[in-house]
């Protein structure tokens, strides 16, 4: 093992690769604008989605049957609601599944007799909601200032404050920190994220170097210089993990630009910020290293396998599904890191950034995902190294 | 008496115009396992589970002069070499070049040797300049050497003028060139070349038929694989043919002419591998 010529190939194939638009829109330019755009579609989809709730006009349907009557003038205080009239009130589910009606307010029979009665009168509420909870809203909240009017009548009849139907006064106090909400809320996406670029950021390089280099007809002139085949695998390994880390870290700046694009507001802006301290950076990087180096050690042992750079990126791509699925798992709320889960590649690493962003992480189980890690790099890579020394694989 | 159709192994001293073998060849075989699906492919029988693609080959090369193997497709040619270059390991037999054994020092003997195919690509990604630095780089060339082999093949191939251009963007004939300079930037003693003009145009074919008798001018070995008659008559001081694994003819390219049966050199090769 000679390492200047190890370092030598490694130098050529760094050039070679950032010479390649493909590699540097997998490397460089994908990791950069996915947060930002994500994030930017994110923000214009869901207040344009909000705004347009908010502003849509609502047509809505009383039947009272002659009592509430007193209800009918609350509906008309609502902005941009109005009430339909002439409808029967067999067609109200028809018509509000077709959405030529927003909503209907349904009074029992006995409404005005029950609340009379100081007990509770029924109303039943038909809308339809699949997307946002703004129209929802909209459409209860004539009746909930209804209900709050009719309270108040019925609280100075009885002369008694309100806070004599108040018995607990409850005052909210989440302590969960901004780091543990942050994790809660974008924990699982961030690792989901960061391995993906992992993965497709090292792709590219993978296959060019393997089955690229094959087809080309470069392979074997290589093979025939002084250069023994592990020193050629580890140059080669070394471009692999080093454009895969380098996909990662781009999509950490893109997290960073993309969160300072859009209008988070101060305090969400601080939480972004801590998210990005240094110790949980290079916390996560040291996870995502040697799950790149078992990441490359698959991807180079079957380009090398590969005729053309054609069938191996057959064969590569779909593995994408195989690495989206555990990190997706490591997503679902419940599916936490423990001694089992740890050992699991992928999912390992999903779960622990979650566990390093959220300042939770158990060290014991930070510790086992290390040597799971490590484990199943070591073993991608002896056996890209056997498998590269096969005069079988090189020519098939 | 040398027989056509017959395997002839000469040794050494019958067939060195010069010194001593720089390639030494000796009861050399090679088998390959063969997959089902391949096995389905050759219309091999179950039984047959491996094919022999060099069977008992033996064969030296001297210094100063060109030896050509010749063969048709799939005779065993580009294994031979591929073992000579070390890229496969002989299932039996042994590959001696410079001295060097090429299961035991394959690392010597691949300092000592150059090779050209004519599938041999380049980066393209890279310039012709860059290319002869990472070739002189991985031969561990001492900075001194490689500046005096750089300026030296770029003079005597023309590269100058686009010596700092992307590979990808030169002709055809301008690649030819700078694998050229590829091949032999690092001087050596034996020079391969497994049908380097393969695919070719005249003009960058003549550079490698060219490439080859400087290389025997300048007393390198050279063992050259062809299935193109022309470039025999032209090239080879010395002839193997081989069929099948099996060596068919070894002797000097002037004995070959000698006991000729056929009018032309073509139709004597496919009279001897008829024969065989």
């Amino acid at each position: 093992m000679e390492f200047p010529i190890a370092w030598t190939i490694f130098k050529k194939e760094f050039i070679d690769t950032i010479r390649d638009r493909r590699t540097i829109i997998g490397m460089v330019i994908l990791p950069l604008i996915m947060f930002p755009l994500i994030f930017m579609v994110m923000d214009r989809v869901m207040s344009s989605t909000d705004q347009k709730a908010r502003e849509a006009m609502l047509q809505v349907a009383v039947f009272d049957q002659g009592n509430a009557s007193g209800f009918r003038p609350y509906v008309g205080r609502q902005e941009a609601m109005e009430l339909a009239e002439g409808l029967s009130r067999e067609d109200i589910e028809d018509l509000i599944r077709n959405e030529e009606l927003d909503g209907a307010y349904v009074f029992a029979p006995d409404f005005d007799a029950a609340v009379a009665d100081r007990r509770s009168g029924r109303v039943t509420v038909y809308y339809k909601v699949t997307d946002t909870k703004i129209g929802r809203d909209r459409i209860l909240e004539p009746l909930r200032q209804y209900g709050r009017d009719l309270l108040q009548a019925r609280l100075d009849q009885l002369e008694v404050s309100e806070e004599f139907v108040t018995t607990v006064d409850i005052e909210e106090r989440n302590v969960a920190s901004q780091k543990e909400r942050l994790a809660q809320m974008v924990g699982g996406f961030l690792p989901y994220m960061f391995i993906l670029f992992c993965f497709t950021g090292a792709m590219y390089p993978a296959i060019d170097l393997g089955a690229g280099e094959k087809e080309r007809g470069t392979l074997e002139t290589l093979l025939a210089s002084p250069a023994g085949r592990l020193e050629i695998l580890l140059g080669k390994f070394g471009v692999v993990v080093l454009t895969g880390i380098f996909a990662a870290c781009m999509s950490i700046l893109g997290l960073y630009l993309g969160a300072s694009q859009i209008s988070l507001g101060e305090e969400r802006m601080e939480d972004v910020m801590a998210l990005l301290e240094p110790h949980s950076i290079a916390l996560v990087l040291s996870l995502l290293l040697p799950l790149t180096v078992f990441f490359a050690g698959i991807m180079l042992s079957l380009s090398v396998f590969a005729k053309s750079f054609k069938e191996a990126q057959s064969t590569i791509s779909p593995m994408i599904i195989l690495v989206i699925l555990p990190a997706a798992i490591g997503m679902a709320p419940g599916v936490e890191l423990d001694s089992l889960t740890a050992l699991a590649p992928i999912l390992n690493v999903s779960l622990a950034t979650k566990g390093i962003i959220a300042e939770s992480i158990n060290p014991l189980h930070l510790a086992l995902t290390y040597v799971s890690l490590f484990v199943f790099a070591i073993i991608s890579l002896v056996f890209s190294t056997f498998w590269f020394g096969r005069e079988g694989v090189i020519f098939r | 008496m040398l027989k056509f159709g017959s395997c002839v192994n000469l040794s050494a001293t019958e067939v060195a115009q010069g010194g001593s073998p720089l390639i030494d060849v000796q009861e050399l075989s090679k088998t390959f396992k063969l997959s089902r699906r391949q096995q389905r492919e050759l219309g091999k029988e179950k039984s047959a589970k491996t094919i022999t693609a060099l069977d008992r080959v033996s064969f030296q090369c001297q210094p100063g002069r060109v030896f050509t193997l010749l063969g048709p497709n799939g005779a065993g040619k580009t294994t031979a070499l591929r073992i000579m270059a070390t890229l496969m390991k002989p299932t039996a037999g042994t590959v001696k070049v410079n001295g060097h054994d090429v299961g035991k020092n394959p690392r010597e003997v691949r300092h000592s040797m150059g090779s050209l195919t004519g599938s041999t690509g380049l980066y393209a990604r890279l310039t012709p300049l860059e290319m002869l630095k990472y070739y002189a780089d991985l031969y561990r060339l001492p900075p001194e050497k490689f500046r005096s082999r750089r300026d030296d093949l770029v003079a005597r191939l023309d590269i100058g003028s686009f010596a700092e251009q992307r590979i990808g963007k030169l002709s055809t004939g301008q690649k030819q060139r700078v694998s050229i300079a590829r091949t032999v930037i690092h001087d050596p003693d034996v020079v391969v070349f497994d049908e380097p003009t393969s695919g070719l145009d005249v003009i960058s074919a003549r550079n490698i038929v060219q490439l080859i008798k400087d290389c025997r001018q300048q007393g390198k070995t050279v063992i050259f694989s062809t299935h193109i008659m022309g470039e025999v008559s032209l090239l080879a001081d010395d002839l193997a043919i081989i069929h099948k694994g099996r060596l068919l003819f070894n002797d000097t390219f002037k004995a070959f002419r000698k006991r000729m049966e056929s009018r032309s050199l073509e139709d004597e090769f496919i009279r001897i591998v008829e024969e065989a």
